[in-house]
């Protein structure tokens, strides 16, 4: 853990499970953030994971940017920026070609 | 009580519980522990069509597609009908004593009455004691708005509070608190991962937790299994972002997804309870990985299609032809 910042406070979030090696860890980490940039961008957000350091970065368009840890504080974070939950069940969503 | 002598009958032992109430958790420890002697047979009954727990359980009769206190009632019946049989024969199976895990979906009081209803049945099978497993963490929220839930904390005769290890003391008091106000009768105990810990006594004074009237069925529909078949080229980073996201949104309507997913670091089994998701496990190889990448949903307040539409919209990919809007 890192003395200045606290990060990564819990080591393992279930959706880094699935990578046994290192290699694979860092292959999933920049396969993950790119599916997560194309979901994102609609939505005017964007996501970076330069792999060197842990957790993913969050910014809008306007700049504003915050770090979260894991998956489920992406969701959380995204709720807060956009002002409601990014649900993949939304019919607007769904129906969207 | 029933009397202890089973007249050479089979002892039939009922494990209920909620979905994710940690019913296979606690059956695996007490197989391994043998609190059930050597020769128990055991029967697992799971409402959706892809089996997941008897992965974890070994050699058992396996009963899916179907909860077995109402859909799957008559396969239970035929399924115990043959056991009587292969027990009554000469040179047939050891054993006597059936463990029965119901599906979370179950209730426990329908398949007493089913059993004690059979002609055959009655006669070589006596009902023992019918165990609830109950999740100390989610507990008090599903008796609230759960009839289910409910009714099998009344169908108990033992009720086994388990993750008690994650429950905050005052949470775990209300919670005994309630349940000897649901089901006065039944005795309490607590497991954590399937071994027996000792429960705190409750706090004189202890109120229990106001739980309001329910219609029978909620509003948003009834709890329906859904099961989606994973593509095996699809890779596990972009699932389990569609996953968390889903489980961000709708985590309360979803009571329960589990699976075994193919990743780079093995098979891979995946667990949630409502927002919580277990971490997964690594399970050895099997020569027959035919119900692999097949996942379960279980929960309701949306169209079963939508979860496939949603997970392939996603992806990017193109949809099935049998799923695209009308």
């Amino acid at each position: 853990m890192c003395n200045a910042c606290g990060n990564p406070a819990v080591p393992g979030h279930w959706t880094d499970a699935g990578a046994a090696t290192p290699g694979d860890r860092l292959r999933a980490r920049f396969h993950r953030v790119g599916v997560l940039n194309a979901i994102l961008r609609p939505y005017g957000l964007t996501a970076h994971d330069g792999g060197v350091v842990p957790g993913i970065q969050l910014s809008t368009l306007s700049g504003a940017g915050v770090i979260v840890q894991n998956l489920a504080e992406v969701w959380s974070e995204a709720e807060r920026l956009i002002g409601r939950p990014i649900d993949p069940l939304d019919p607007r969503y769904l129906n969207a070609e | 009580m029933l009397s202890d002598v089973p007249e050479g009958r089979l002892r039939l032992t009922i494990l209920g519980g909620y979905l994710g109430s940690g019913k296979t958790t606690w059956l695996r420890h007490q197989l391994h522990a043998g609190t059930f002697g050597p020769n128990v047979h055991v029967i697992v009954n799971e409402a959706a069509e892809t089996p997941v727990d008897d992965a974890l359980l070994g050699k058992v009769t396996l009963l899916a597609g179907g909860c077995c206190c109402c859909v799957g009632r008559p396969a239970l019946i035929t399924a115990l009908r043959g056991l009587c049989d292969d027990r009554s024969r000469e040179g047939g199976a050891r054993f006597d004593r059936i463990v029965l895990e119901t599906s979370g979906l179950a209730d426990p009081a329908a398949i007493v009455a089913a059993i004690q209803s059979d002609p055959v049945l009655v006669n070589h099978i006596l009902i023992g004691e019918t165990l609830v497993a109950v999740d100390a963490l989610h507990a008090l929220a599903q008796l609230a708005s759960e009839p289910l839930g409910r009714r099998q904390v009344g169908a108990a005769d033992q009720l086994i509070l388990t993750k008690t290890d994650a429950c905050a003391p005052g949470d775990l008091a209300a919670l005994q608190a309630t349940l000897a106000v649901l089901n006065p009768g039944a005795a309490i105990s607590a497991a954590v991962l399937g071994e027996t810990v000792a429960l705190p006594p409750v706090p004189p004074g202890t109120m229990a937790a106001a739980l309001p009237p329910l219609p029978e069925e909620d509003a948003r529909g009834p709890i329906l299994p859904t099961q989606i078949e994973v593509d095996p080229s699809l890779d596990w980073s972009a699932f389990a972002l569609w996953l968390s996201a889903l489980l961000h949104a709708r985590g309360d309507d979803l009571v329960r997804v589990k699976g075994v997913l193919r990743t780079p670091a093995g098979r891979l089994l995946l667990q949630t309870v409502r927002k919580v998701v277990q971490s997964p496990e690594i399970l050895p190889e099997t020569p027959d990985p035919g119900q692999d990448n097949r996942i379960v949903f279980i929960g309701r307040g949306y169209d079963p299609k939508d979860l496939t539409r949603s997970l392939y919209h996603f992806l990017g990919r193109p949809l099935p032809a049998a799923l695209k809007p009308s």
